[in-house]
């Protein structure tokens, strides 16, 4: 099942969609896929990265500090726990 | 309501707001309601620093070496930056402390503002090393017109909140002459005082560092002033920290996750809200006019970067619940965010010490012996 996949389906809107792998983070799934998204301190803190969810979970690899919205995620601290749909401010 | 040190009466502090409450008694945090700002006490300790731990001595020699253009923009940066933490290293203190009902708030605000004082304290740091006699740069902080327009801006909204809190701690809500001036002292009033300052304070670490750091980061590109670029990715990575905090208090208010009155001063005040940050960004783009008036330095103008303050300023006002009104998406600094990068995931090897834990970890004196047990 899902613990067994190695990697989830990203929708990115407006975008297209990348196969991002679960051992790294979501931000460095999407920039190995050519997607570039601001960031700052890569590790939750700042908020840089925020990027809206619309589909799916995520689970945290550090504790996000910085202020998310219910629909926001910290993608530089944060892997895809199902597929995702999100949008990323480009 | 007078302040008192020790709050004698029982509160529960889980049911006060974060300001304006009753007076912080125990300074406990084996419950919180706003769990956030020990989280963020704990971060900010961890990223401890002291200026001695930068070596800038390689610095002065690279200062003789700038056009005097070029000195302009690195000098006024230093002075802007000093009188940004000669504010944030008091006035979070004298503004908030007194009004705080939250222990884990009230440890922030003190743990914020220390860090700031040890940013103010590494500008001495670097000027000392630049010249055998610093002086003539700090008395002109207070006498340069350029600065002084942005201290008045600055400090504007703190002073009208000190103001309105003395005159309610000592005297209460009512109509008060001071000096032949009535001052209309009631809860709305103050609250409405504490929600603007908040504001200001959040556009200070969201926009009004970011010219001089650009600056910093395009001499460090080039190779030049590489000890000071080493302080200021440290202060730039407190200040994205304090940036965070200020969000979240404004987004606990407007989310009605606080206190009811504050969310609807925040939804009445939201249009100067909106001001306040425009006003922040129209203002370091006319610092940047002033930094670029005797010339540009090598990969860095005025107009990129006024974009990168428009781009900046979008995202962060995004994150407090304002439109982004500039038309650009992407970012026209895109080496920015390398610095600003928390060290331990660098991708540069040479730079992939995590200086969280180091202490004493940068040293660019190396002589020969240290390769003596390196083979080809």
């Amino acid at each position: 099942m899902s613990n067994e996949n190695p990697s989830h389906r990203i929708d990115i809107v407006d975008v297209g969609a990348i196969d991002a792998p679960t051992d790294k983070t979501l931000l460095s799934a999407l920039e190995s896929a050519n997607v570039h998204i601001h960031y700052h301190c890569r590790e939750g803190f700042c908020g840089a990265c925020r990027t809206t969810l619309i589909e799916g979970e995520v689970e945290y690899t550090t504790d996000p500090l910085a202020f998310i919205d219910d629909d926001e995620i910290l993608p530089c601290c944060c892997v895809a726990k199902t597929p995702l749909k999100i949008k990323v401010p480009l | 309501m007078k302040y008192t040190t020790f709050n004698q009466e029982s509160t529960n502090p889980l049911v006060e707001p974060m300001f304006f409450g009753n007076p912080v008694n125990v300074a406990r945090y084996d419950q919180q309601k706003h769990a956030i700002f020990e989280k963020l006490i704990e971060k900010q300790i961890s990223f401890f620093w002291r200026p001695e731990e930068v070596d800038v001595s390689r610095d002065r020699v690279d200062f003789q070496k700038l056009t005097d253009p070029e000195k302009h923009i690195f000098i006024s940066n230093l002075k802007y930056q000093t009188l940004l933490d000669s504010v944030q290293g008091r006035s979070p203190n004298i503004a908030f402390l007194p009004i705080i009902s939250l222990p884990e708030l009230e440890t922030w605000v003190e743990t914020w503002s220390f860090f700031e004082t040890i940013h103010s304290r590494s500008y001495t740091h670097i000027l000392r090393n630049l010249f055998s006699d610093p002086s003539e740069i700090f008395e002109d902080i207070v006498v340069n017109e350029e600065i002084k327009r942005r201290a008045a801006d600055i400090s504007k909204y703190y002073d009208d909140l000190i103001f309105a809190t003395q005159l309610w701690q000592t005297q209460g809500e009512g109509i008060h002459t001071v000096d032949g001036v009535a001052h209309t002292i009631n809860m709305y009033e103050l609250k409405k005082k504490l929600f603007l300052c908040m504001n200001s304070v959040n556009a200070l670490e969201a926009i009004r560092f970011y010219v001089s750091f650009a600056c910093t980061f395009a001499f460090a590109e080039r190779k030049l002033m590489e000890g000071n670029s080493k302080i200021i990715r440290l202060i730039a990575r407190d200040e994205n920290l304090h940036l965070s905090s200020t969000q979240h208090v404004l987004n606990l208010w407007a989310k009605g996750k606080d206190d009811p009155d504050m969310a609807q001063i925040a939804e009445e005040c939201k249009d100067e809200a909106r001001e306040i940050f425009m006003n922040a960004v129209e203002q370091e783009k006319q610092w940047a006019d002033y930094l670029f008036k005797n010339g540009s330095m090598l990969g860095l103008n005025k107009e990129i970067l006024c974009q990168y303050v428009e781009y900046i300023a979008n995202q962060r006002m995004s994150a407090i619940g304002l439109d982004a009104p500039f038309d650009i998406s992407s970012n026209p600094l895109p080496w920015m965010n390398s610095y600003l990068n928390s060290d331990n995931v660098q991708v540069a090897p040479q730079e992939s010490e995590i200086s969280s834990y180091l202490v004493g970890q940068i040293d660019s004196a190396v002589s020969e012996d240290d390769f003596a047990d390196f083979e080809l």
